[in-house]
């Protein structure tokens, strides 16, 4: 579904992705993981289009995307959280779905309908996912005033009512408590059954061990390892890299 | 009513115009000081079309606007490329060349023995529609008033709608806005030519309710205070621009002990409430909480209904 | 939200349908010199009036006086000042008090037989009254 050919980023001198190949398959959880600095958020970035990147190709369903605008991509299934949240904070919680949302049916809309508040099922699907991620009560809170773990469940809400074929999850546990990290599994697991595709980027081990497909280890911009979970934690490559220093700590 | 509140009240409802113009580009996040152009422009091309070639007002705001929008769309799409200061700078540079233009600008016919039209610096006078249809001055107020309540009901509905939250977002984040599948230049291009219709139609009212126009009307001054009025008044809601023209022209202008240190005051008030009130009095905060305050007390208030449907068939379990 | 829409687009077509009028054929024309007064700011103008195609002095009318400043437009209006006809015909006498030097556009509002406005622009000086100075010229009034 998503191949990355080659792709490097170049920051001046410094080399924060280079030359690396990934291949995400389609409805598959592709783990990524790292230590800090090691190029995993800047991936993301070049995959949604944020930045333009130095040389490779990111071919998305047979298609090479490198050149497309951010929102071309958005528009083409492809869909993000932020490591440190990212919401509209004047607009309500609702809102930030509405515009997020993004389905086919949407589309089909008449002109007034569409943005004029919505159609009915539009609306009743925002709501809907409202109460999947437990925030219906807070529909027409302003996202600012929101508490930190509504925000991180809000962004999830809202990379969802965009119907993304792919999901690129930057962090999404950070600052997240075992509980909240436990639903956050069942949420990711239950994204797979509905066929969508993830890419997962966490510190959180345990967590990218548990839901992950496939791992892929990321060293000074390079991919160092690739593999199943258990192949990955077994590679003395990766135990140096990166769990090694973790174990030692 | 007294002719000089009548005259007060008039300049208020055209000034806000100009101001709601520059606060629909504050809502994208961009800073103009360039509004003053498409005014100017608006008020030229209203009045050329009303004085010289003898069209009914209606029309003549019309065209006003039109011009007006087109001309903020054509500068737009090469200068909403550009950020912040940047941004800022271009608007202004643009708006000092219109000015300029117009010095230079004649075009006169005779009408009844007289020339009537744009002489350059010594500006455009008898824009004499008022008084060739016995407007009078009431009739004229009610006129602006009652076009500046279709634009803000036009407000309310924007607001309200997907384009709305698509400008307010893009005034917020550009990048994540980008993220949701919005295509940010031709949004803001979309906001520039409303505006500048706006500022067209403004203009327009202004050149007719005036009855003469001067290039030097539309220096940066206007601009500077067009854009105040809505950092003061508040970025919450269309009505917040419209307070900040009250707080200047109604209430500094009209107090005399006042009025000679009103620069002064406005431009004390200006940087105190960018400190204190970075959006300004009515911003988002205050009007959410007005809002959820009137949908709790008001029986009429849409309640938001929580539908009925299947709370797990997002993804086909319990989180 | 369809009817408000409606009503309220019915309700500005209105106005402006209103405001068709028959033509009102008389112009005016006005000389104005203004000689600063005794207090400070003050300003006696003596305005003469008359129709624009006949030469034919306006008397009778109800004049009032008021100005803009150009340079800011719709602030520093000045609270506009009636003014008294004097023995001649069409001369009119106005003391207006002004808010700063500079340049000014006086505005006169007439009514009654003929309704009109002239607008007339001079520069206002501590000592004098004279012709505006040019647009760019350096040493214009500025805040």
């Amino acid at each position: 579904m998503l191949d990355l050919q080659a792709v490097s980023k170049h920051f001046g001198g410094v080399r924060a992705v280079d030359g690396v190949d990934l291949t995400v398959a389609r409805g598959q959880i592709l783990g990524l993981i790292g230590p800090n600095g090691s190029g995993k958020s800047t991936i993301v970035n070049l995959i949604c289009g944020l930045f333009p990147l130095t040389s490779g190709r990111i071919v998305y369903n047979g298609a090479d995307i490198a050149d497309l605008p951010p929102h071309a991509r958005v528009t083409m299934g492809i869909a993000r959280t932020f490591q440190n949240i990212r919401l509209f904070g004047q607009l309500t919680v609702w809102q930030n779905l509405w515009v997020a949302q993004n389905s086919s049916e949407q589309r089909k809309q008449n002109f007034l309908k569409r943005w004029l508040g919505g159609s009915r099922s539009a609306r009743e699907e925002i709501d809907r996912t409202l109460e999947f991620f437990d925030l219906a009560h807070k529909r027409d809170e302003l996202a600012g005033n929101l508490a930190f773990g509504e925000q991180r469940r809000l962004e999830f809400a809202r990379a969802l009512s965009a119907k993304p074929a792919l999901l690129l999850l930057d962090e999404p546990a950070a600052g997240m408590n075992a509980e909240e990290i436990d639903q956050l599994d069942g949420r990711i697991r239950r994204m797979r059954q509905d066929g969508i595709t993830v890419l997962l980027i966490e510190h959180h081990v345990e967590l990218v061990m548990s839901v992950a497909d496939r791992i892929a280890v990321l060293n000074f911009g390079q991919k160092i390892a690739e593999g199943t979970p258990a192949a990955v934690q077994a590679n003395p490559v990766v135990r140096e890299a990166y769990l090694g220093t973790a174990a030692a700590a | 009513m007294d002719d000089y509140l009548i005259g007060v009240l008039s300049n208020i409802g055209v000034i806000s115009f100009i101001a709601l113009s520059a606060y629909l580009l504050l809502l994208t996040g961009e800073i103009s000081f360039g509004q003053q152009a498409f005014f100017a422009i608006g008020a030229y091309a209203a009045g050329i079309a009303t004085a010289l070639w003898g069209w009914p007002l209606a029309l003549a705001l019309v065209w006003g606007a039109a011009i007006g929008g087109a001309a903020a769309v054509l500068v737009g799409i090469p200068t909403l490329r550009l950020h912040g200061l940047y941004f800022a700078i271009a608007t202004l540079a643009f708006a000092e060349m219109v000015r300029i233009l117009f010095e230079l600008f004649r075009y006169q016919i005779t009408i009844d023995g007289e020339l009537v039209g744009p002489d350059g610096a010594d500006g455009f006078r008898n824009i004499r529609y008022i008084f060739d249809n016995n407007i009078d001055a009431f009739q004229f107020l009610l006129l602006i008033y009652a076009l500046l309540a279709v634009v803000l009901l036009g407000f309310v509905l924007l607001e309200r709608s997907r384009l709305g939250v698509i400008f307010r977002m893009i005034g917020e984040d550009e990048t994540l806005a980008g993220l949701q599948g919005v295509s940010i230049a031709h949004h803001k291009v979309l906001a520039a030519g409303i505006s500048g219709a706006l500022a067209g139609i403004g203009g327009g009212l202004y050149a007719h309710l005036t009855t003469y126009v001067e290039p030097r009307i539309f220096d940066v001054m206007l601009g500077v205070h067009s854009l105040a009025y809505g950092l003061i008044g508040g970025l919450g809601t269309a009505l917040g621009p419209l307070l900040g023209v009250l707080i200047d022209i109604g209430v500094l202008e009209s107090i005399r002990a006042l009025s000679g240190y009103r620069m002064i005051i406005f431009g004390g008030l200006v940087a105190l409430l960018l400190i204190v009130r970075p959006r300004g009095l009515l911003d988002e905060n205050v009007v959410h909480k007005i809002g959820r305050f009137w949908r709790r007390i008001s029986p009429w208030a849409r309640r938001p209904g929580l539908n009925t449907g299947n709370r797990n068939n997002l993804t086909g379990g319990r989180p | 939200m369809r009817s408000i829409i409606c009503t309220a687009a019915a309700i500005a077509m209105l106005a402006l349908c209103g405001l068709e009028g028959a033509h009102a054929q008389v112009r005016a024309k006005a000389g104005v010199t203004c000689k600063p007064g005794t207090e400070k700011l003050q300003y006696d103008c003596i305005i003469k009036l008359a129709n624009s195609k006949t030469n034919e002095p306006l008397s009778g009318l109800t004049l009032t006086v008021g100005a803009d400043m150009p340079s800011m437009p719709a602030a520093h209006n000045v609270r506009p000042v009636g003014a008294a006809e004097d023995q001649e015909k069409g001369t009119y006498k106005a003391r207006i008090v002004l808010e700063m030097y500079g340049d000014w556009a006086l505005r006169l509002d007439l009514s009654g037989p003929v309704r009109d406005r002239v607008v007339k622009r001079l520069r206002f000086e501590r000592d004098r009254v004279g012709e505006t100075t040019p647009a760019r010229a350096p040493g214009r009034h500025r805040h």
